[in-house]
């Protein structure tokens, strides 16, 4: 895989990084370097989503990948992988700024997703040596990078004194807009995103809302060819859940094309339905859960 | 009425160049010597108890013979709740897994046994 050190005197280093108040020196980057320079749009919100901010997340990253708009975000728990995830999905490219080394990646429950990202032309980029490891402070440097990086932040979610504010915050120094998706008043995630509205950030209600912004760009609609991301499946259950798809089949067909035993392919398909992964049909069979 | 049946499974007919195939299965004879041996564990197993099968456990009993690790126990609490299951189904499960892990000769009830054993009660899911 390409790994590569950009300093900041160097041609590659990504120009929008180059004018933050406090730019890194330099760059470790694992992955396609050229998807530093391009259009990308910073999404954060809080690492204890709710489900209307996963939702909402992906609603909004799936537009923004189908006007070819990279997604940049941190990695972590919450919405900042449900947006890289989406974007994979949906056959975007997307970066992720770490808050610790590449050798060291933070949290180690995401090597997979950040394995993936790298596999599916994005990069995952830390300005640490690569076995530093993450610690609070870093979480707060890592975000300047994420606004850094992108033409601007679309904040789905945060709480009170949340990280997410902080990136907000650096997104508004570096000049750039703050879009917000609005919440409830009752949801104690939509703090950040309404305060942010109130004090005179973007409400956005769809892609369009944040596409418009950008009058001197022109942004064009490109049929993406949606992969099959396979992170949130357990290793063991992959081999049946590839095989499912929008078309039912029942226990003797899926038996037949893995090759595993009846007894087995009872239990998979059982434990993949309570993850809500695939749901059966009446006397059809099995298909996957869309999540629209 | 439903509830009361342990094993519900969807059975489609038969295609007619299925029924004449040469495909390699476990013949009858092998399915009634793992039966047998089912039957035998269980047989031996409650021996002191005064009963036969694991049919006849009552709820006591289901306690000391099905137990489950933690593994187990999440998942059937996981279905419990999705599927909407009742008490019976519950420990109707719990005594279908017992079988199943005798059918395999396991002495414990393993999370796979519990997976397949939902699974049976498929119907569960459409008929509510």
């Amino acid at each position: 895989m390409d790994r590569r050190i950009i300093e900041y005197a160097s041609e590659s280093y990504p120009n929008r990084l180059r004018y933050i108040s406090n730019p890194p020196t330099r760059l470790y980057v694992e992955g396609n370097i050229e998807i530093l320079n391009e259009i990308g749009i910073a999404v954060i919100g809080s690492r204890t989503n709710t489900q209307y901010g996963e939702k909402m997340c992906k609603t909004f990253v799936k537009d923004l990948v189908e006007y070819n708009v990279n997604i940049i975000s941190g990695l972590a728990y919450g919405i900042d992988s449900i947006a890289h995830k989406e974007c994979l999905k949906r056959g975007g490219k997307t970066i992720a700024v770490l808050p610790s080394g590449l050798k060291n990646i933070y949290p180690a429950e995401h090597k997979e997703l950040a394995d993936t990202i790298v596999e599916n032309g994005g990069a995952v980029i830390s300005e640490y040596e690569d076995n530093v490891k993450a610690d609070s402070k870093k979480f707060l440097e890592r975000n300047r990078i994420v606004a850094g990086l992108g033409i601007g932040t679309l904040v789905v979610e945060g709480g009170i004194r949340s990280g997410t504010s902080v990136t907000a915050k650096f997104t508004i120094e570096d000049k750039k807009p703050v879009f917000c998706i609005p919440s409830s008043l009752e949801n104690i995630k939509g703090k950040t995103t309404n305060e942010l509205i109130q004090n005179g950030s973007k409400l956005v209600t769809n892609v369009q809302d944040i596409l418009n912004h950008y009058k001197d760009i022109s942004f064009s609609k490109k049929e993406k060819v949606a992969k099959d991301i396979l992170i949130d499946i357990p290793e063991d259950l992959r081999k049946i859940y590839k095989i499912i798809n929008n078309v039912p089949q029942d226990v003797n067909e899926i038996v037949r094309k893995t090759g595993l035993t009846i007894d087995e392919v009872n239990y998979k398909t059982m434990l993949l339905q309570l993850d809500d992964k695939i749901r059966e049909l009446e006397g059809k069979g099995f298909v996957r859960n869309d999540e629209y | 009425m439903l509830d009361r049946i342990d094993i519900q499974v969807e059975v489609k007919r038969p295609k007619i160049e299925k029924i004449s195939s040469k495909e390699k299965l476990e013949t009858s004879a092998q399915i009634r010597e793992r039966v047998n041996k089912a039957r035998k564990i269980q047989l031996e197993r409650y021996k002191k108890y005064g009963i036969h099968s694991n049919a006849e456990l009552d709820a006591k009993m289901i306690a000391t013979f099905c137990k489950l690790d933690s593994k187990g126990e999440e998942l059937l609490q996981n279905a419990f709740r999705k599927l909407k299951l009742s008490v019976r189904a519950y420990e109707r499960i719990l005594k279908v897994s017992r079988t199943i892990a005798d059918l395999e000769g396991k002495e414990n009830i393993e999370f796979q046994h519990v997976a397949e054993a939902i699974q049976y009660r498929s119907l569960d899911k459409f008929f509510k």
